[in-house]
């Protein structure tokens, strides 16, 4: 006889609003249905009637983790309209910013893994290194979560002292060589929680669109960072980690090399920091009527936004924005179908969900 | 042939492709959707998102399909009379909620799917226009603060 247990909307394993209808038989899961919206917030729409200033302090609330990748997509779209170029040194800065953003929410992602692991020392841990990479942010910026980094043209802050920050990198590199990764790549408890649980397989990784750290754990080596680079990346040399099993052990193995890919990446960017301004000087932006369509590898994948505008407005007329969340999050569906009820919690989370995005 | 010359042939379509701000555009004319979506599955292209653009007064909407080959941002873009398309959901599953989305946000009806539960208002009803029901509610409530 098959029964269904409703978690969520508001759930202990569930942070944050959205519901996993479980149908099951015994402790197996036999289907599943995914309900969202329950703080859906129409910032598109709200987006309409914000100038062109306004409108990138509030694309930045869409998420409280990856707020600095959505502004700069959308500052990378209305580039595209106004015609303005961003100096080197800000195409650096952007670079800079995205990966301390990528490293503060991978390893965030991986203490509340920790954590609904039962693996509570690691959490611990992972929170104490997320503090450092957050200070960074917070040095850089004079903020924790919304940084306000990126502007049309560049960048609102300068990074004064690259040394300062490349020492951070370094400690960083080293702990998590020599603590987190070892221990989630060999721990009993990891192992037994992660391998074979939760698995998106490459065809289904394909057919439902996932993007991000979840598409690279089920074998797709897509990373708009390589595919279609934008800021400083073409100048960057890294690997995109990708690993085929499809489980929760390829999503915290992806996500802990990518870490490592990160931190290669800012040693290369704060060693070449080129000098000059940080943008281009403007304040009064002549914007062309069409739509600039922009795409960045976020923290959790593909993020996209869509912008229209009308010359001589200072709203834009369409802002459209496609989280990965949102294309991640229908694959759950499938990769609980035939999970043990007690799994669930960590494979919906292995998909680093962000509810605010999808509600956005 | 380039995968973008084959997606028009099979699509015969003879108009060039356009690069515009790194996206890959071609007018798709008289091309159904559905047999786009058949030939983006043909590629193993990646769906990544639909956008809805609600045109002045009377000229219906736009709606602007993309997906990702190996990297390359393809656009194409299909202009509606009315308020209705047919649905690709069966043909590509990525699109589901976005197609649920826009329905529940600009009434656009997909046709040939269900869109109950409802994703984002649950308990609403299915397809309304959110743009001018939220513009008329701010009338009804500008006109109660004059009285």
């Amino acid at each position: 006889m098959s029964y269904k247990i409703p978690m969520g909307p508001y759930h202990p394993a569930l942070e944050e609003p959205y519901k996993l209808d479980l149908i099951c038989e015994g402790e197996t899961v036999c289907d599943s249905q995914l309900r969202i919206g329950f703080n859906f917030r129409g910032i598109e729409h709200l987006a309409e009637t914000r100038n062109y200033f306004q409108v990138i302090a509030l694309m930045e609330r869409v998420c409280g983790i990856c707020s600095n990748i959505h502004t700069l997509t959308l500052c990378q779209a209305m580039e595209g309209l106004t015609g303005l170029t961003p100096p080197p040194r800000a195409q650096y800065i952007r670079v800079i910013m995205a990966e301390l953003e990528r490293l503060h929410s991978h390893v965030l992602w991986a203490g509340i893994a920790a954590k609904l692991m039962g693996f509570k020392t690691m959490f611990m841990t992972c929170f104490e290194i997320r503090e450092k990479v957050m200070d960074v942010l917070c040095a850089i910026s004079g903020n924790r979560v919304n940084y306000a980094m990126n502007r049309i043209g560049g960048v609102n802050r300068d990074i004064s002292d690259p040394q300062a920050i490349l020492k951070m990198v370094e400690a960083l590199e080293l702990e998590m060589a020599h603590t987190v990764i070892p221990i989630f790549t060999t721990s009993k408890t990891a192992i037994s929680r992660c391998a074979n649980v939760g698995v998106l397989t490459t065809e289904k990784a394909i057919s439902c669109g996932v993007v991000g750290p979840t598409a690279r754990a089920s074998g797709l080596g897509q990373d708009i960072r390589r595919a279609a680079p934008y800021a400083a990346y073409a100048e960057m040399e890294f690997d995109v980690p990708v690993q085929p099993a499809g489980d929760v052990t390829a999503r915290l193995l992806v996500r802990a090399l990518e870490i490592m890919e990160s931190c290669k990446i800012l040693r290369q960017a704060l060693a070449k920091l080129p000098p000059g301004e940080i943008n281009t000087g403007d304040d009064k932006f002549p914007f062309t009527t069409g739509t600039a369509t922009s795409r960045v590898e976020a923290p959790r994948g593909e993020v996209i936004y869509s912008v229209s505008w009308k010359e001589g407005s200072r709203t834009p007329s369409r802002v459209h924005v496609r989280t990965p969340t949102f294309a991640n999050m229908p694959a759950i569906h499938w990769m609980v179908m035939g999970a043990r009820l007690a799994d669930t919690p960590l494979i919906q989370a292995s998909i680093d969900p962000c509810y605010s995005c999808t509600d956005r | 042939m380039s995968p973008l010359e084959s997606i028009s042939e099979k699509l015969g379509i003879t108009e060039p492709w356009v690069e515009k701000g790194g996206v890959h555009w071609l007018a798709m004319g008289t091309a159904n959707v559905r047999e786009l979506a058949k030939t983006m599955n043909g590629l193993r292209a990646r769906f990544i998102t639909i956008t809805a653009y609600q045109l002045p007064k009377e000229e219906g909407f736009r709606l602007e399909y993309h997906w990702d080959l190996d990297g390359q941002l393809l656009g194409f873009s299909f202009q509606l009379a009315g308020k209705s398309i047919e649905s690709i959901f069966d043909l590509c599953e990525a699109v589901d909620w976005i197609e649920r989305e826009i329905h529940e946000g600009f009434d656009i009806d997909f046709i040939g799917r269900e869109y109950e539960p409802l994703l984002l208002r649950q308990g609403e009803t299915p397809g309304v226009n959110l743009r001018e029901a939220v513009a008329a509610s701010n009338a009804v409530a500008a006109s109660k603060e004059k009285i």
